[in-house]
């Protein structure tokens, strides 16, 4: 299997082949990285169009094995700050979940519907998260290494580390009402 | 170990923030637990899904995208030369032209004696001018 810097590089001698198989491996992931950050799929779509253009077409940009999948989660993640910066001013814009009523005690249901609050208070717990942890959290949950996400985000690996304990701490204290049952 | 405090520790161990030891703990509470193992994977699934079912953009949106793709790369006569020039060769084809140019400078001598070979000479025409001129010196 051709790695995604080979593809990278057929794709833009123009094998539309290339192409084909890039957007299969990235399609999904990607856009499953861009679509709970913005209001709209119509947005996601076309940051998603933008993010895979550029990244495509950065020229300066030499790729070591493995580096693709960074510069197209950094260029994606540059052009969503942008976006949600300039057209939303800030929370806005930022996930619509989380408004059915998770500040309600949960009522003592059965386990699958226990199951449903929970990813419901997740989902709350999510979109209240300030901007550094949520790109942590949407970058992992994305299938990013550690190390790919210290490179997306342009931190050093300790830093990251650090904002994925405290991530993991908000979303744990903000789910305590669902989870201690 | 208590389910409402696997619940807790869920989060946390799907981002594989958890100690050693309380993994340990974890991992053994589900394998014994099929409640809690159930729970795990729900959350393990929405997380990696962002809370929706696999998604990916329309199928318009990626025909437009493949269209600007393939409009900026569409290959013009320069980049298909500079495309076959710059092929990448097998080791094995690199090694059949080494062979073959060794053999071409090793047997082309040869080959071009058997094609232009040169003409007899007869011995009785030969002249050794060196042999003359020895002969010719008169010693006093």
């Amino acid at each position: 299997m051709d790695s995604d810097e080979a593809l990278y590089s057929r794709v833009k001698q123009g094998d539309m082949r290339a192409f084909d198989e890039l957007y299969a491996r990235y399609a999904s992931r990607l856009f499953g990285f861009l679509r709970p950050q913005v209001a709209s799929r119509a947005d996601a779509e076309d940051l998603f169009h933008e993010a895979i253009l550029a990244t495509l077409e950065s020229d300066e940009v030499t790729f070591d094995r493995g580096s693709f999948r960074t510069w197209l989660y950094r260029i994606a993640r540059n052009l969503l700050l942008n976006r949600v910066r300039s057209r939303y001013r800030g929370e806005a814009a930022l996930l619509k979940v989380g408004a059915s009523g998770e500040d309600d005690p949960p009522p003592p249901v059965d386990e699958r519907v226990a199951m449903g609050q929970m990813l419901r208070a997740l989902d709350g717990a999510v979109g209240r998260l300030p901007e550094t942890l949520s790109d942590v959290y949407h970058l992992r949950s994305s299938g990013l290494s550690y190390e790919e996400m210290a490179s997306v985000l342009g931190i050093p690996l300790g830093t990251l580390k650090s904002r994925m304990n405290q991530m993991v701490n908000v979303l744990r204290e903000e789910m305590k009402p669902w989870t201690a049952r | 170990m208590d389910c409402s405090l696997i619940h807790d520790r869920l989060i946390a161990y799907h981002f594989a923030t958890l100690a050693d030891e309380e993994r340990l703990e974890l991992e053994a509470h589900l394998v014994s637990c099929t409640g809690c193992l159930r729970r795990y994977l729900a959350l393990k699934a929405h997380v990696d899904h962002g809370g929706r079912a696999e998604d990916v953009p329309s199928e318009a949106a990626r025909l437009r995208l493949r269209a600007a793709v393939q409009a900026r790369f569409r290959p013009t006569p320069a980049r298909r030369l500079r495309r076959w020039l710059t092929r990448p060769v097998p080791l094995y084809q690199g090694v059949a032209l080494a062979a073959f140019l060794v053999a071409a400078a090793v047997l082309a001598p040869s080959v071009a004696r058997a094609l232009h070979p040169r003409p007899a000479v007869r011995f009785a025409e030969r002249v050794d001018t060196a042999r003359r001129t020895a002969e010719s010196l008169t010693i006093y």
